[in-house]
């Protein structure tokens, strides 16, 4: 096959959104711009359908699929769907990857290794649809070794059959066997702390405010909502931390080297409500907030990353940027109704201030 | 606000008796009374403590009795602000209280509104017409003030030259009642003047707070202060000629030395007079002593305060500091480009967010409409609570040495023990007994016993704690200052009716300058102490003045008790970049020297982080 479906996430920019999907796309739009985006490649839709055609994955579910009869809007058939579900994943996860796709991307990776410096680094295999849908399909983070990194794409490649997504597609009316997404391999940021954050106050849509939300640990922490991160309202143009909540962090989540899984971890009491953040980590996460609304023009939403190892300022990564979702997609409506500096003189003339409550 | 609906009545303020009397000290209407009983107890009464925070002598009260007709006039029959009516005063227990007057009946608005429409874009349209005539007339003012001439001597016999060749027809003893009369009424106009365009400005700055929260809900107060105000208002000037003075003292050897000398300012101007080069310098200190050394050492609002003219230790210390850091190669002046530039930036990011055309338009209105009006402002406290007092404190205290040479008062200073219609009648006294001849007594030993006595009442009062309200909170206020100046909110009553906790370590206030800083604390109640200040110090204090800016070069941040965004403790903080938290009334109380604390300006916040010898 002549096509390219693999791609250094330097290669690819907001233009590739339908070949390497979402996520990668803008990681590599980062990359490209000069933010500093962990190292990684990206497969491309065109890999999945490779990978499920070429190994007769599609029709061996599709054949599965001949007998399958659930209703999408049935609660009650959940449990069909979610055996159905388990069987196709068994079925993907059992198909190998075509040889000269697995050199492929064991080539990439190597390069991933030599680019750090060290063999068998840790990478996280993250899915990345064309279309957003956050939390759908499954990302593995720690995975080490070629051979654990083609094993995990095929294992992000068989997300689009777990339940919620093959629910997500019956009730859109899609088939069912086939859902082309792209996979980002990126290179794992030894966290000590972790979050997100947007370009704007998401309480009441203040543009002049970036919001940040970090805990310790990795930022699945955070994205999960299995924390109560700590909170920060810094102002973009002053630059001024002008609120902190630091909260009773609980757990961070980390990997454990023994069992090879992220955990929760329980913090020391000491640490709980110890500020994951530095001030000046959380103004430098603020300039780079601003830079990357700047760079795609309208207000976003960054997850972002600090390294346990690194100096500080090389210690922040951006591992992901979309566009902000509730204040970006409204409407901009005029809030002062047109009028002139002297009609809300006038206006404010004639109003009175309440002063008592 | 729980069960507590207000504070007392001011019938029911329990006062120390040893201030009995203290009624006699200010004139009747200017008092608490049973006449206007229903009046008084249907408005909410607080405390000035932006203008009067202590018991105020008889005198210096003429101040006050001046703006409660100019602040309201303005707003009540001049501009006509449609839904708001005067701000009126009272005394109790030798402090002064404030309230501002219900507003008009529904017909009176609607009248009010009609002629507020046409006035105010008069205004704004023409303002920079209009403060060239302000200026113009309020300088003659000044130098009509400064010319006034107050006999210092009842001679034996009035001179020839009042008889030959025309006889003058009158006597000393007219001069001297009409010169006080002429000194109080200038002072009036000057107070008059005062409030030409401020309840606008004012009004101005609220509108583009309300138009920037609108557009950035959780912008701060501190925040669009920054874009208003201004930097090259004449409030900076004082500290500016110091500056430039200093720069030519360390050009010229001998002068720095001088003033680096630990020796007083008067011994100082001796040794300079006697150098050439001091001589040259002298000279050039002489051509901006009036008006830019009449700068208050403290608010102008009172006569003990002193401004630099009359005590030049208070610049030279300043001096002294300054000449010391220009040979260790700092820099002393504020960059007014960097403060330009740094303006300019805030306000074209903001505008740069704004993503509707129409409301990018709307604001960059509200914006021109506010810089043209605001530096109304910042520039009339120079010329009338700085310049102009300092020529009246000045003016009153020849009648006091008059009053003094004849053994009518025992010092100066006491004049200011007395009223301002008191006083015309003690020199009517003294007149008469020289115009009744050889011999004829006055009442010396009625005033004398007066003044001791006053002196004692104020004494008391000023270890009396005044409530900060009187009467029921009202619902809504609709008069800019109350709002703004004051900075009379909701939050603030319920603070004051929970009582101040002075046994904590937070203290909230005003997050008046953004910022957070950290460093030993500079309790100074008294202006003289000023000179006490290290560097590095977080200056706390009960309210700040535009001659304390060479202070602000060497502290870390500023706390006060009074002000709000507006005062002098705000604008410079901001100018100079460090945090500040004002308005915080108990600032000075809670905090001793010493004491490490943190003050965050983007908060409001001032934390005691570690108490002095703790």
């Amino acid at each position: 096959m002549a096509e390219k479906w693999i791609y250094r996430l330097k290669e690819v920019g907001q233009e590739h959104n339908d070949i390497v999907g979402k996520k990668c796309a803008n990681l590599g739009e980062l990359t490209k711009a000069g933010f500093h985006v962990p190292p990684g490649f990206a497969l491309g839709v065109d890999a999945y359908c490779r990978f499920m055609k070429e190994t007769e994955a599609s029709q061996r579910i599709l054949k599965y699929l001949e007998d399958f009869k659930a209703d999408p809007h049935n609660l009650e058939d959940t449990l069909k769907y979610e055996k159905a579900s388990q069987d196709i994943r068994e079925i993907v996860e059992a198909i190998k990857m075509p040889s000269d796709m697995e050199e492929i991307v064991k080539g990439y990776y190597k390069e991933l290794c030599k680019l750090a410096g060290c063999e068998n680094i840790y990478v996280a295999t993250r899915s990345a649809g064309p279309t957003s849908h956050p939390g759908q399909y499954e990302t593995y983070l720690n995975v080490s070794g070629t051979d654990d990194v083609v094993f995990n794409v095929v294992r992000v490649w068989s997300s689009t059959f777990n339940t919620r997504s093959i629910i997500a597609r019956a009730r859109l009316d899609m088939p069912l066997h086939h859902d082309p997404i792209g996979v980002a391999v990126l290179t794992m940021v030894d966290a000590k702390a972790a979050g997100v954050m947007f370009t704007v106050n998401p309480v009441n849509g203040d543009e002049s405010k970036v919001a940040i939300e970090g805990s310790f640990g990795y930022g699945e922490a955070v994205v999960s909502g299995n924390v109560t991160p700590d909170r920060y309202l810094v102002d973009k143009i002053g630059l001024m931390i002008e609120e902190r909540v630091i909260s009773d962090k609980g757990n961070e989540f980390v990997y454990n080297p023994e069992t090879k899984e992220m955990e929760y971890k329980e913090l020391p009491p000491d640490q709980r409500r110890v500020q994951c953040l530095e001030d000046r980590e959380v103004l430098e996460l603020t300039r780079l907030a601003k830079k990357v609304e700047e760079h795609f023009g309208c207000p976003q939403d960054v997850e972002w990353s600090i390294s346990r190892s690194l100096p500080f300022p090389e210690s922040i990564f951006l591992v992901q940027a979309r566009p902000e979702s509730v204040w970006g997609k409204k409407k901009k409506e005029s809030v002062l109704g047109k009028k002139t500096g002297l009609e809300m003189l006038l206006e404010k003339a004639m109003t009175p201030t309440k002063v008592r409550a | 606000m729980g069960e507590t609906k207000g504070f007392p009545y001011a019938e029911e303020v329990k006062l120390p008796p040893e201030m009995a009397g203290w009624e006699e000290m200010y004139p009747p209407h200017r008092l608490f009374s049973k006449d206007r009983d229903d009046w008084e107890k249907r408005h909410f009464w607080y405390q000035d403590k932006i203008h009067d925070p202590e018991a105020l002598y008889p005198l210096d009260d003429i101040f006050n009795e001046a703006w409660q007709i100019a602040l309201s006039q303005y707003t009540t029959r001049v501009f006509c602000i449609p839904p708001a009516q005067g701000v009126q005063q009272r005394m109790l227990g030798c402090y002064m209280y404030i309230s501002a007057v219900e507003p008009p009946p529904p017909e009176v608005i609607g009248e009010k509104a009609e002629v507020f429409g046409k006035r105010l874009p008069y205004v704004l349209q023409n303002y920079d017409m209009l403060w060239g005539k302000w200026i113009e007339k309020f300088k003659a003012l000044g130098k009509d003030m400064q010319s006034l001439k107050v006999p210092e001597e009842l001679v034996k016999y009035v001179p020839d030259e009042d008889i030959f060749p025309v006889t003058k027809g009158y006597t000393p003893a007219y001069e001297v009642i009409a010169a006080f009369n002429t000194l109080v009424n200038q002072i009036f106009l000057g107070w008059q003047y005062h409030f030409e365009y401020l309840n606008l400005a004012y009004l101005a700055y609220l509108m583009f707070v309300d138009t920037a929260k609108k557009l950035f809900p959780g912008i701060k107060e501190s925040t669009v202060m920054g874009m208003v105000a201004g930097v090259d208002a004449a409030m900076f000037r004082p500290d500016q000629e110091l500056c430039r003075l200093s720069r030519l003292a360390v050009a010229q050897r001998p002068v720095g030395d001088i003033l680096k000398k630990d020796i007083s300012a008067d011994e100082k101007i001796k040794e300079l007079k006697g150098t050439e080069a001091g001589r040259v310098w002298l000279e050039e200190l002489e051509k901006i002593k009036d008006p830019w050394f009449f700068a208050s050492c403290a608010s102008g609002w009172f006569h003990y305060e002193g401004s630099w003219v009359t005590k030049m230790d208070v610049p030279f210390s300043y001096m002294e500091g300054y000449v010391k850091r220009l040979e260790k190669g700092e820099k002393i002046e504020r960059s007014l480009e960097d403060i330009t530039k740094e303006r300019e930036r805030v306000v074209a990011e903001y505008k740069k967010l704004i993503k509707v055309e129409d409301d990018r338009k709307s604001f960059e209105d509200a914006y021109s409409a506010v810089r043209t009006i605001y530096q109304f402002t910042e520039n009339h406290i120079f010329w009338v609570e700085n310049w102009l007092h300092t020529i009246w404190f000045d003016k009153v205290r020849k009648f006091g040495d008059l009053l003094v040479k004849y053994n009518v008062l025992k010092k100066t200073d006491d004049i200011f023990l007395f009223n301002r219609f008191e006083i015309p009648m003690i020199l009517e006294d003294l007149v008469t007994a020289w115009a009744l001849g050889v011999g004829a007594p006055t009442r010396s030993k009625y005033w004398m016993e007066k003044a001791e006595k006053r002196e004692k009442i104020l004494e008391a009062a000023r270890n009396w704690v005044p409530l900060p309200g009187l009467g029921i909170p009202p619902e809504e206020v609709s008069e800019p200052f109350t709002v703004m100046l004051w900075g009379i909110t909701s939050e603030k009553v319920g603070e004051w009716l929970k009582g101040a906790d002075l046994s904590g370590n937070e203290i909230k206030g005003f997050a008046s300058s953004a910022g957070v800083a950290e460093g030993p604390a500079r309790v100074i109640k008294l202006a003289k102490d000023i000179v006490n200040l290290k560097p590095g110090e977080v200056l706390v204090c009960p309210s700040t003045n535009p001659s304390w800016a060479p202070v602000f070069t060497k502290i870390k941040a500023a706390v006060t008790d009074i002000g709000g965004l507006t005062c002098h403790a705000s604008i410079v903080s901001r100018e100079y970049g460090l945090p500040s938290v004002t308005g915080t009334g108990v600032a000075t109380s809670m905090i001793k020297t010493g004491d490490i604390i943190k003050v965050d300006g983007t908060a409001g916040v001032v934390m005691i982080v570690k108490r002095a010898g703790a």
